[in-house]
Order: C-alpha cells, then structure tokens, then sequence
C-alpha cells in the first residue's frame, strides 16, 4: 500500500481490509514503521519506538484473534502516545533530563483502553519538556520538526504527536492539552487535534502539569477517527476522582447533518482582533460565510475577558505545576545528582540539573505566585478571572450552540523564532487558553492552506457536548473538503543541509 | 525564590532569570483594571460532586518495580543522605 493510497484511509477502511484478510496486523505495522524509517531522521517526532515491540503487539493479534465476529474498535491500528503518558515497561521521560531512564511500572488509564480497544501501542512522541511550551524546542531529545516544512516547528506541547499524524508515520495519536497543547499543534500540522471536556477523560498515569487544566486528546487525519478515539479514550475511572462519573462519549450521539445544520454558531470578536494574523483571520472568516450559505444560524457574540484569559491561565497553570514539579527531588523516581551530601543539597542539584530552562521558570513563577505574601496578588486573582473567563462561555451558550474561531494566532513559526522571548511564545496559546479555562471541549481542524501552510478553525461546544463538536466538525470537513496533509518524504541531500 | 522553589542559580544565571521574569510578571498587571472584588475564585471546574470510593487497600504486588524506578533503594527503604546532623555535646 502506498502513502499516496493511505492518505485517504479512515480507521473504519483500515478496519475493512483488516477484517477481510486483505491485509494482516503484522503487514500493516510494517508500513508505518517503513514510514518512520523515511521520516523520522527529519522530524525526529518520536522518542521512543521499539520495531520488535510493535511487530510482537501485532503477531499477537493474529495468534489471538478476537473471537468475536465484529472486530474490537481499533483492532490493528498503531496509536502514537506522548511521552507524558505512562505506558508500562517503556520511558516516560517527558522530554526532560530528570526523567531519562524513568519506565513507568503502571500504565495510564487511557493507554489501557486503547489497549482493550485492540490499538497497537507504537511508541512514545516527543514533547516539550514536562509538556511546558508551544513548539516542541525544549525536549532535551532535540526539536520535533514540522513535516509541512522542515525549517518550522509542529507546534507544542504535543508536536510528537502532531508530526507523526501529519507525516502519516501513524494514522491515530495522542496527546495532553492544558491550555492548547493538543489544538495549537494540530493546527500547525493541519490535522485534527481534540480536547474534550474537563474530567471526560481519565488523567490517571499522565504526568501532572496543572492538574485542573490538563485533558488528554486525539490526534487524527479525520474527524470520525478523531471521535472514535475520543470515545475509546472517555469515561470514568475509579482511580481519577476528578473523572467526570458520566457515561463514555459515544459516536452514535453525534448529530446527523440535518441536525447538525440546525445548530446555532457564535462567533466571538475578541477572537478576530489585531493579535491574529489576517490571512488566519480571513480564512476562518471565509468557512464560516460557507457555513452561513448552508443556511447555518450565525451569530456575532462577545466574550468579553478574553483578552485577560491568557495572564489568569498562566497564573494558575503555573501555580498548580511549581506544586506538582515538587515531586521531583531525587528521591522516589528519575535521576539523583551525584556527589551531593546534604538532603538540601540533593533537592537543589538534581532539580538543577534534571529540569530545563522554561521549566525552572515556571516553577519559579508558580512559587512566587503561591507565596505567603504574593498569593492574593497573584493566584487567587488567577482563579477569579478563571470565574469569569468561565461565565462569558456561560452566557454565550445561551445565545448560541457552537463557537468557532481561529485556534492559533500565527501560522507555525520557524524553528528558534520564539524560544528566547518566553511571553511571545505564550501569546501562541492566546486563542486555546480560554476554553481550557473553562473546561469546555473543544477541536481544532484545518479549514485551508496558507502557501502550503495550514489553517487551523477551533469549534468549541458546551460542556460535555462533544456530540455537537463533532457534528459541526464533520459538517465543516465535508463542506470545505480541505484534504489532511501527506507531504513528500524529503529529498536526503536537503535534509544533510539541515 | 529559588530556594523555596528548591532550585539553585549562578549569579549570571539569576539575572538572565530576573529578566524573563520580570518580562512576563509585568503583562500580569493587567489583570489589575478588572473588579474583581466581588468575583469567587474557580480552582477546579466541577461539573458534579466528585465521586467518593470506598476505602479499601488493594493487593497491587508491582512494589519491586516501584522500588527500581528510585535512584537509590536498600531493601525495601529509599535512601537519601543524612537529614539531622550530630549536634555536639
């Protein structure tokens, strides 16, 4: 099968062929790993990945298969797992130092499910490190590259993930989005990229960044792929007490398009203001106008703190990481400095050594924020914006279904463009952080091309209206018919110039 | 600062520092034209009481393994240097 077959293949044709015996788990393993050969020593997507691992996974498959007629969800397919996610018996590093040699003895909740599911789990994508950043620069494995063009990054945290799903070196991925980590890269790679509603999702063996922000969620080339992994990956889980106890997302609650069309869209100003690029702007605009001629309900609406969500984000996320990073002292897990001989000591030089730079900087803002005589300073006035960050989206829900916007101000920028200026990579997020604030699950999908660069449209829904999310998403890829990316392997001589 | 964040910083390094921080905590004063005066505090998003579990302690039988992710083991004790020093008479 070549790439230029595949770049059209959904789960379910990948399901047909497994099932009729065109093809065996083992065939189809090893064209992606054919894949990863060709890619990877360009974009370095990867951090982890084990052929014989894999191919075992797969002989397994055709050993045992299942006894059912109807095969499992994701019988064969490979899932590519930022290296944030515990998969037990190989690395968790996190892109970082401190974690180099950590392999996980449990495994995350959600890995379990795609195991159930009958996914094959092919390897470990690479991060920014502790999945703090927006471009995938500060893993200390080296940069992720975009595959769309190799001198720009995939966007972050979840790059690995993104690259790896635009490259077509796996067909389905996922990753973590706290305030955009999961959507900004996604848009940067022009494929889909989810994040679900707080608490759909099992945050049980993710590592923890800020633990009332962070979401795990698809990566995919489509969107039906993307909500069908969205329902394997959703559901509660004993061992995650901020785990929602409502029934799994299901596929079969997504609207029809009849439905669909009836839906009411909300576009918020503050999201089309001077900050984002007006080609991005421009093309958002222009597939909402689509949508407005399908005879789609549009609304102009206002969420009028906005422009405040950003700060508040960065005050409680930070906050909430300098708390969680504090486990990594040298003593239950990871690397110790050596030499050191005081317990004060070891703290000071292992998290020295084992952290990298924008790390220690949020850990250090994060302490300043929580400090005794800055906490009402800071993060307390963090979680009241939170508040009404949170009662904006309320009051637009009642005026409207959906909210669409641009999911990324810029289009991806080259490598080493922003990693020196802290706040100017922040300001990338200024479009994601809003929902994630308020919980709310929203996606991003690529609605069109930009001088081969993509444009990612985010569609935010209501809590735990997942089922609309993806019902107006389906309704947008059908409608602009804008095709997932499959770029051209690159030629070896440009990639010795690199 | 750095040192209830448990981190350390050569001189150099603490100014490179100060200065990023500096550039970021001004962008914060922002926050400071909004009312907030009546305005609860979020810390999570709930969507409904969260679910209570039984307490009951479970078999897990994977402690080696957790054991040989430390740095540093003996037994079944995690070492760490020496936390109280002799105090002389």
């Amino acid at each position: 099968m070549t790439a230029e077959e595949m770049k059209n293949y959904r789960v379910s044709d990948y399901r047909r062929i497994l099932q009729k015996g065109d093809i065996s788990p083992r065939e189809l393993v090893k064209i992606f790993l054919e894949r990863c050969s060709q890619w990877e020593p360009f974009i370095n997507a990867f951090l982890h990945l084990d052929a014989e691992r894999v191919l075992r996974q797969a002989e397994e498959m055709e050993k045992f298969p299942p006894a059912d007629e109807e095969l499992p969800q994701l019988f064969g397919i490979p899932v590519a797992v930022k290296d944030n996610i515990c998969v037990s018996g190989i690395p968790t590093t996190c892109g970082s130092h401190i974690l180099e040699n950590y392999v996980s003895p449990y495994e995350a909740t959600v890995v379990q499910r795609l195991r159930r599911a009958g996914a094959i789990i092919f390897g470990k994508t690479n991060l920014d490190q502790f999945a703090m950043g927006s471009s995938t620069e500060s893993s200390v494995f080296g940069a992720t590259r975009n595959p769309l063009d190799l001198s720009r990054v995939p966007g972050g945290s979840s790059g690995g993930s993104a690259a790896a799903v635009a490259s077509l070196e796996v067909p389905l991925a996922i990753g973590s989005d706290t305030g955009g980590s999961v959507r900004q890269p996604a848009a940067f790679c022009g494929v889909v990229g989810v994040r679900p509603t707080y608490g759909r999702v099992s945050r049980y063996g993710v590592v923890s960044f800020a633990s009332s922000l962070d979401q795990v969620g698809p990566l995919s080339r489509f969107v039906s792929d993307a909500a069908l992994l969205a329902q394997v990956l959703s559901g509660e889980d004993p061992l995650d007490s901020t785990c929602a106890p409502y029934p799994p997302f299901s596929t079969s609650d997504i609207p029809s398009y009849e439905e669909t069309r009836k839906m009411r869209l909300g576009i918020p100003r503050e999201y089309f203001s001077s900050g984002v690029d007006r080609s991005i702007s421009e093309e958002v605009a222009s597939a909402v106008e689509k949508l407005a001629k399908e005879g789609f309900d549009v609304i102009e609406i206002s969420l009028p703190h906005t422009d405040f969500a950003l700060e508040a984000y960065y005050l409680v996320a930070l906050a909430e990481a300098s708390s969680n990073l504090a486990r990594f002292d040298g003593v239950l897990y990871g690397k110790r400095a050596q030499g050191v001989k005081t317990l004060m000591e070891m703290y000071h030089r292992t998290r020295i050594e084992g952290f990298g730079n924008e790390v220690k900087r949020r850990i250090m803002l994060g302490t300043y924020a929580l400090s005794s005589g800055y906490y009402d300073e800071f993060y307390l006035k963090g979680m009241k914006v939170r508040t009404l960050v949170r009662q904006d989206f309320e009051k637009a829900y009642e005026a409207c279904d959906i909210l669409l916007t641009p999911s990324s101000p810029c289009f991806p920028f080259k490598l080493g463009e922003k990693i020196s200026d802290p706040y100017q990579m922040y300001l990338t997020d200024i479009l994601t952080v809003p929902s994630a604030m308020a919980g709310l699950p929203s996606l991003s999908l690529n609605c069109a091309n930009r001088d081969g660069l993509p444009v990612g449209l985010q569609v935010i829904a209501g809590p735990f209206r997942e089922d609309r999310m993806f019902g107006l998403a389906l309704f947008l890829e059908e409608l602009l018919s804008v095709e997932p990316p499959i770029p051209a392997v690159p030629d070896v001589k440009e990639g010795d110039d690199e | 600062m750095a040192h209830l964040s448990r981190l350390e910083f050569t001189e150099q390094e603490l100014e490179t520092f100060f200065r990023d921080l500096n550039n970021i905590l001004v962008h914060f004063e922002k926050l400071d034209t909004l009312d907030l005066s009546n305005v609860s505090p979020t810390s999570h998003i709930t969507w409904t009481s969260p679910p209570v579990n039984p307490d009951q302690p479970v078999e897990w039988g994977r402690e080696e393994e957790v054991m040989r992710a430390a740095p540093k083991v003996e037994d079944r004790y995690f070492i760490v240097p020496k936390i109280v020093d002799k105090q002389e008479g």
